[in-house]
């Protein structure tokens, strides 16, 4: 018998318990709830030492149910409030909670709990993090590259919030639902970013917040009342970043640029997928940012080879980018896209419009593309100056290591 | 052949604040491990352990009940195995998953007892 156990089992099991849970005894218990929850992973992993249970799932969903009843004798000891519903103790009613469709729509309760607006966004990031996707404080504080420390006030001022403000376990109607649509897809937005640009040279912590993102967006899409075609986008475009994820590093965690990457390398079933969703989000004619990031990713997967590139179409995405939601970031790539086409003056009046502060902790992207302006203008001596600047506010390695391989190139033009 | 005991010390996992994912991952190694004890046709037999402990002490056989949390270690479980020798023994416990807890592996050998 394949005694495996699937990856990540117990923390996905983990995110789906606690939201039940949550569901049965409120929001203002949640900490009795996941410290409830730990139990059980604990016990389990002592009994499955020797042998694992030939249905893993069920057995863990046992174990969590039968938590019912000492949290509700524990809340009871401690004085707290019991909802009406668990005093009751309408046995069926919450064994019909841990059937598969309800324990989806628990999650999504959870999920837009932890992407409510009165959160501030790094807050949200943590609380999802937690709370539904399992990961402790340690996890989060080295996916992030935050301080633990950090992170468990995130958490504690999170959890306050929750408690303060008597934010509702539900998913919202109406208007406020399309804002906190908006919310959720930015901080799943955020979650993938982390993973795909992150600074941290730990390439599987990368791929596993990627991956919890694409799981998330897809508890979020398999809901007709959360589905929308904004979040059809931002899945798609998740999928068209994910699949060059393997080709953009080196084995020794070197970065390696579009130009030089392997495209044979790009993982073709998740473009197919990705273009696929992306039939679903363009149902009607209002476009999101989302919209054209996915586009201009799936126009960069189109071209077998770098040179083959349409960079029209993509400075076409790009300007309507721009358009519904300006930033510095946006401009830089296309001050990016002008220069490949040979546009150098375009793109650097285009790069002037820029703050290098704006452009935060990725400041060098700025002064790199100044020096592979001059490089192109043959003022080698500007571009080598350019250069040494994007090195001195560059802080992750690997784009230390790029930029300083650049530069000596440079220097032997 | 004889039979040796490998006594497990340390921690109680609930002690230790491991994630979901670590549970899962170090519970794989552990089941691994017996796995590859059975292979090799050496399991004899073994146990997990409750943390709760009850220790009676003294002349006065004073009971105290304790949880595991006020314990730095214990004695969290055993595996019986056949071997040669102490060091045969030493080999298979290099696959005890929690040294980097700071867990404790004690090797102790059945003794037989012959008229």
């Amino acid at each position: 018998m394949d005694n495996k156990l699937i990856d990540h089992l117990f923390r996905h099991h983990y995110g789906k318990m606690v939201s039940v849970l949550t569901r049965i005894f409120g929001l203002s218990n949640l900490e009795i709830i996941e410290d409830a929850v730990q139990d059980t992973f604990i016990k389990a992993t002592t009994s499955w030492k020797q042998n694992i249970p030939e249905h893993p799932e069920a057995w863990l969903t046992t174990a969590a149910k039968n938590r019912v009843l000492d949290i509700f004798r524990k809340l009871k000891a401690e004085k707290r409030r019991v909802p009406q519903f668990v005093s009751g103790m309408d046995a069926i009613a919450i064994n019909d909670l841990f059937l598969d469709t309800e324990i989806e729509d628990s999650q999504l309760r959870m999920i837009f709990t932890a992407c409510h607006p009165l959160l501030s966004p790094t807050d949200r990031i943590a609380s999802a993090l937690k709370s539904v996707s399992g990961f402790s404080s340690k996890e989060i504080s080295s996916s992030l590259l935050t301080k633990e420390d950090t992170i468990n006030k995130r958490l504690v001022r999170a959890r306050k919030t929750i408690r303060d403000k008597e934010i509702p376990f539900s998913i919202p109607t109406g208007n406020a639902l399309v804002e906190r649509l908006n919310s959720v897809h930015e901080v799943l937005y955020l979650i993938f970013n982390e993973g795909f640009h992150s600074n941290n040279t730990e390439f599987l912590i990368r791929k596993e917040l990627c991956a919890e993102a694409m799981r998330l967006i897809q508890m979020v899409l398999n809901n007709k009342i959360t589905r929308s075609p904004d979040g059809y986008a931002l899945f798609a475009l998740m999928c068209f970043h994910a699949a060059r994820l393997d080709s953009k590093l080196t084995e020794d965690g070197d970065i390696i640029d579009l130009k030089h990457q392997d495209r044979s390398q790009w993982h073709f079933p998740l473009i197919r997928l990705g273009n696929d969703v992306m039939i679903k989000a363009v149902e009607n004619d209002e476009y999101s940012a989302y919209h054209y990031e996915a586009a201009i990713a799936a126009e960069h997967l189109r071209a077998r080879k770098f040179e083959s590139t349409d960079w029209v179409k993509i400075l076409m995405w790009l300007e309507k980018l721009y358009e519904i939601s300006p930033s510095p970031f946006t401009s830089l790539n296309i001050a990016v896209v002008l220069l490949q086409m040979g546009s150098l003056e375009k793109a650097y009046d285009r790069l002037l419009t820029i703050e290098p502060a704006h452009l935060e902790q990725r400041s060098y992207l700025y002064y790199g593309f100044l020096s592979e302006y001059y490089l192109l203008k043959e003022e080698k001596d500007k571009a080598i100056s350019s250069i040494s600047l994007a090195l001195t506010t560059v802080a992750n390695e690997a784009e230390k290591r790029y930029l300083l391989n650049k530069k000596k190139y440079i220097q032997t033009q | 052949m004889k039979d040796f005991m490998m006594i497990f010390i340390g921690a109680d996992y609930a002690a230790l604040d491991l994630s979901p994912e670590e549970l899962q991952n170090r519970m794989g190694k552990w089941f691994a491990w017996g796995e590859k004890m059975e292979k090799a046709g050496i399991l004899r037999g073994g146990n997990a352990l409750e943390p709760q402990v009850r220790r009676i002490v003294g002349e006065n056989r004073t009971v105290t009940d304790m949880t595991s949390a006020e314990l730095k270690e214990i004695v969290g479980g055993y595996y019986l195995i056949q071997a040669t020798n102490f060091d045969e023994v030493e080999k298979v416990a290099q696959d005890f998953p929690d040294y980097d807890l700071g867990g404790t592996v004690e090797i102790r050998e059945v003794m037989v007892f012959d008229n």
